[in-house]
């Protein structure tokens, strides 16, 4: 993460270097930049980062052109979110047109990208990107999870008096497993999530808790964590 | 304050003879010397529990308790739902004075089987006040209202009280999602049963009784005060879990020209204060446990209830009181359990300050 | 040993008990400490000794613990002459060879005149937020002043009455000058020494402590049982609250668990209460209002019949048990509990019946015996009541 600083630094004074077109002098950090003009005419600009590991091939660009706005933001954002690979070498390639990128890490064959958000899918396994079948083989058994878990939630099972969560928790609402652990006033003392369900099954339902490794306990916390996707970590919260 | 003797209750779809105005029953009530004395001077109500408010006893102002969703499962007197609503019944029984009349808002059992409404029915036999009963959709859906019809009656009708003119809907009517599945009657019901069913279908008047809702009210002059018992809100609040009508509009257009209309529902088992063009709704607590408030749509003047402890089996419940006044309005006190009652008067409701709004979770 | 029962697997004689505390302090290993050590930092202030974690308890600005007030306070405290007739002090229902109660059901006075209420103990109550069973004092302090004029405990005709019978002793005079730079003594003077010494009287290094301090042979088995039914299955952590930051067993809160609910009319009681206006310390006196608890300090209807939920330190100690000394051991107290209560309008909804077994009623027994302090003989002792 110390790279962050340096490159930030690197960047702007680059990003600067690139729209006001100055010529790459020998600064005390800078990127440099390259001209390569391939026989077709096909121009490129190339950014490279400070310590030489990632290369970003920007096809449409002349070298002592000033990129467009769009083009640079976009190329420092890349160049920022592959600088959290510290190991890799990567040769990204933007195209002049069209949103997929191309990446070629450690010398291996390009893959394609369309949204920096898969970078870490791609990269953390060293330019093998995690297949289709694998995605959806996570994508089913977690959702397998939850509808267990929506399943036990909406059953009175779990206690003797016919009470189900959903009679005080419709949609898991008012559960706010992102607060815990949290001191719990009924118990007493800070506990998790799944201190707090046994409770429930406990009192409210007139039940008997579930051991904590229990495949319901687990599918519930599962179904109720899905439920308030997207909330702020806030433990200890009232 | 009297019990059984006032109001003519209609079992009949038919409005044959419609309420007379409150000018009417003055003047009958004048000349027949049937009004009580002492009107017009404030007198403390004394509630068990030692409610401290004031009302003013009017010539007409008078006082009902409205009980409701105790959503009883057939497991007894012992059970704790059936405990609430009997502790109901017995705080409702130890009012000083007695309420004219107790409205019951509907579901009155969980999965509408005949021994949850006959252990009702028993349960609630113990009122000491004259009763009318609407229906919920947890009554209902079993076997499309066959026990509850036997046992309470015609679940639409309306009847007037001391110048009032009271309706009772059934607003729980969805189109038919089961014939097509084919579900038995327990599916059917089970369908229902659940609040956050992602394929429920919102609940709604419906034509037939919007239409006969039009013809009691045309016998109805534009000045009587009016007071409707419905189940769903009769107006928008959250879709998901049905705290909804979806002819809300159509019905709220029928009840625009009068100049004093009130609803009162059920089914949202929470504190809900709400004011839509001239009506004012209020959604009353349930005996059997509280629903939470609703991410969103939550009307505006609406002070929620704090949230309910579940380590207590009664907080966040209980039952209600309506003060009509003599000019037609409401005050209510939501009888809570465990907590001080919370009042609303009708002036908060019509000058809508001083509320806070917003989640309470 | 001083009519004191210990029930515990183990019984710690002086001798064993020194050389554990050596031990400790060698080890380095946070023990609790044994004694409260009169630590002199500055001048008389003291300090209380309190286990690690163990939230100091609050301490009103205008009367900060020094020895010197803790031992005039000492002093007041076994002194019948703060009673009209000589008879009663405090130490008279607040007993240290009783656990700091008196064992009677219902306190006795002067005269022989009955009061309301089961004397509680003094033992730890500076931890609570309020006095009395009502709450309605809520400092040390001001709980020391009503004893003293109520005319069925102390009997005294009024503050300044005992004033100046206190004055009158030079002995006093003499103290109250050196302690407090007093040459007026007031009733606040007296009340705060009292309050003072009684907030040394606390107690910790109960067995149920070292276990939770990961001692695990501490507590029998069956006490051991017993603290998982507490927080479990017998649903009695919720109301005597206990962790390692406040270690008392009370939510401080007020509860209806429908203890003298017997017969009587609470309507016409409490609209009596509510009209009348009077003095909480007053009604708080009356047979039927007594009964009101918590509503006669606050007139909500909520609180009928609600009392405060008492500590459970040295719980075996303190028999007979609740607001009105009606159940004569622990045992009948979690029969008690195990029934529902006593139903009435008011009941507490968190009381329900607990369908426990003859077993689990003798656990959760063992367990409550084990909160009984080792540090009890060090502080009856020395004492001359």
């Amino acid at each position: 993460m110390k790279f962050i600083n340096i490159m930030f630094a690197c960047l702007f004074m680059s990003l600067a270097m690139f729209i006001h077109s100055a010529k790459a002098e020998d600064h005390a950090v800078s990127a440099t930049q390259q001209a390569v003009q391939p026989s077709d005419d096909k121009a490129v600009q190339i950014v490279t980062s400070c310590d030489g590991r990632k290369k970003i091939i920007v096809e449409g660009c002349r070298e002592g052109e000033a990129m467009p706005e769009q083009k640079a933001r976009k190329v420092a954002e890349l160049l920022m979110a592959l600088m959290e690979f510290c190991e890799l070498e990567i040769t990204a390639k933007i195209p002049k047109t069209g949103m997929a990128v191309q990446l070629s890490v450690n010398g291996e064959p390009y893959i394609t990208i369309t949204d920096i958000g898969e970078l870490p899918l791609v990269l953390v396994h060293g330019g093998k990107p995690h297949t289709e079948r694998e995605k959806r083989i996570w994508a089913a058994e977690m959702d397998r999870m939850i509808q267990e878990g929506y399943a036990v939630f909406h059953d009175s099972a779990l206690g003797t008096n016919g009470i189900s969560c959903d009679m005080c928790h419709p949609d898991a609402a008012n559960t706010h497993p992102e607060t815990y652990p949290k001191f719990q006033t009924q118990i007493k003392k800070a506990v998790l999530l799944r201190d707090m369900i046994n409770w429930c099954i406990e009192n409210p339902q007139e039940g008997k808790k579930l051991a904590e490794d229990d495949p319901r306990m687990k599918a519930l916390e599962a179904y109720i964590l899905s439920a308030r996707a997207g909330e702020k970590l806030e433990p200890g919260k009232h | 304050m009297s019990t059984k003797k006032e109001g003519k209750h209609k079992q009949s779809l038919y409005p044959s003879s419609a309420g007379i105005s409150r000018r009417e029953f003055l003047k009958t009530a004048l000349a027949t010397g049937v009004l009580a004395t002492g009107a017009g001077c404030a007198i403390r109500v004394s509630t068990s529990g030692a409610q401290q408010v004031e009302i003013k006893q009017g010539t007409n102002g008078f006082t009902i308790a409205y009980i409701s969703d105790s959503h009883l499962l057939a497991r007894g007197k012992e059970h704790r739902f059936a405990k609430a609503l009997i502790k109901a019944v017995e705080d409702v029984n130890n009012l000083k004075p007695q309420p004219d009349f107790v409205l019951y808002g509907g579901d009155l059992a969980q999965l509408g089987l005949r021994e949850e409404l006959s252990l009702g029915k028993d349960i609630i036999a113990e009122l000491k006040p004259k009763l009318y009963m609407m229906v919920g959709e947890h009554d209902w859906y079993f076997d499309m209202g066959e026990v509850w019809k036997e046992f309470f009656g015609k679940p639409t009708y309306s009847f007037d009280h001391k110048g009032v003119h009271f309706i009772v809907l059934n607003s729980v009517v969805v189109e038919d999602y089961w014939s097509e599945a084919k579900m038995t009657p327990m599916e059917r019901m089970l369908f229902m049963a659940q609040l956050d069913n992602p394929k429920g279908r919102p609940f709604t008047v419906g034509e037939e009784q919007r239409k006969w809702l039009s013809d009691d009210l045309s016998a109805v002059s534009k000045d009587t005060p009016i007071v409707i018992f419905s189940h769903s809100p009769l107006y928008k609040y959250y879709k998901a879990w049905n705290f909804w009508t979806d002819d809300a509009e159509d019905v709220q257009k029928l009840l625009a020209p009068f100049k004093t209309v009130t609803v009162i529902h059920g089914h949202t088992h929470q504190v809900l204060t709400n004011k839509v063009g001239n009506i004012a709704f209020h959604g009353m607590l349930s005996t059997a446990w509280p629903w939470p408030y609703a991410p969103e749509g939550i009307p505006k003047l609406t002070m929620q209830m704090d949230r309910p402890d579940p380590f207590n089996q009664f907080d966040g419940m209980g039952w209600g009181i309506i003060d009509t006044l003599p000019n037609g309005h409401v005050n209510k006190t939501y009888k809570l359990w465990e907590r001080n009652p919370m009042f609303v008067s009708h002036e908060k409701v019509s000058t809508g300050g001083g509320f806070v709004s917003g989640h309470s979770y | 040993m001083l009519g004191i029962r210990i029930k515990s697997g183990i019984a710690f004689t002086g001798a064993i008990r020194n050389a554990v505390q050596i031990f400790c302090v060698v080890l380095g290993v946070a023990c609790f400490p044994h004694l409260v050590a009169f630590s002199q930092p500055k001048g008389d202030s003291f300090a209380l000794n309190l286990p690690p974690g163990v939230l100091e308890p609050i301490i009103p600005e205008d009367n900060p613990l020094t020895k010197g007030k803790v031992d005039l306070g000492k002093k007041l405290f076994f002194d019948k002459r703060l009673s009209v007739d000589d008879t009663v002090s405090c130490a008279t229902c607040h007993d240290p060879e009783k656990g700091f109660a008196d064992g009677k059901v219902i306190a006795v006075g002067i005269q022989d005149r009955k009061g309301t209420r089961n004397s509680p103990t003094v033992l730890n109550a500076a931890f609570f937020d309020t006095q009395f069973w009502d709450g309605r004092a809520i400092t040390l302090e001001e709980q020391a002043k009503q004893p003293v004029i109520n005319p069925k405990e102390m009997g005294m005709s009024s503050h300044s009455a005992l004033v100046e019978k206190i004055s009158n002793i030079p002995d006093y005079k003499t103290s109250f000058k050196a302690v407090l730079a007093a040459d007026q003594i007031t009733i606040d003077h007296i009340a705060g020494a009292i309050a003072s010494f009684e907030r040394t009287l606390i107690t910790f290094n109960a067995p149920f402590d070292r276990f939770i301090a990961g001692e695990k042979g501490a507590m029998s088995e069956s006490a051991q049982r017993g603290w998982q039914l507490f927080q479990g299955k017998a649903r009695c952590i919720t109301c005597h609250e206990f962790n390692r930051s406040y270690p008392f067993f009370t939510d401080n809160k007020f509860h209806n668990i429908g203890v003298a609910m017997k017969g009587k009319d609470f309507e016409s009681l409490a609209r009596k209460a509510a009209s009348r206006g009077a003095n909480p310390s007053v009604l708080a006196q009356e047979e039927g209002s007594a009964e009101l608890g918590r509503y006669v300090v606050t007139k909500e209807p909520k609180d009928i019949g609600a009392f405060k939920t008492s500590g459970l330190r040295n719980i075996a100690l303190t028999a007979p048990f609740l607001h009105d000394g009606s159940e004569p051991t622990l045992e009948s107290v979690v029969e008690f509990y195990n029934k529902g209560g006593i139903p009435n309008p008011n009941l507490d909804g968190g009381i329900r019946p607990l369908g426990l077994s003859e077993e689990e009623k003798n656990d959760l027994v063992a367990f409550m015996e084990s909160l009984t302090s080792d540090d009890l003989p060090r502080l009856v002792s020395g004492h001359n009541p």
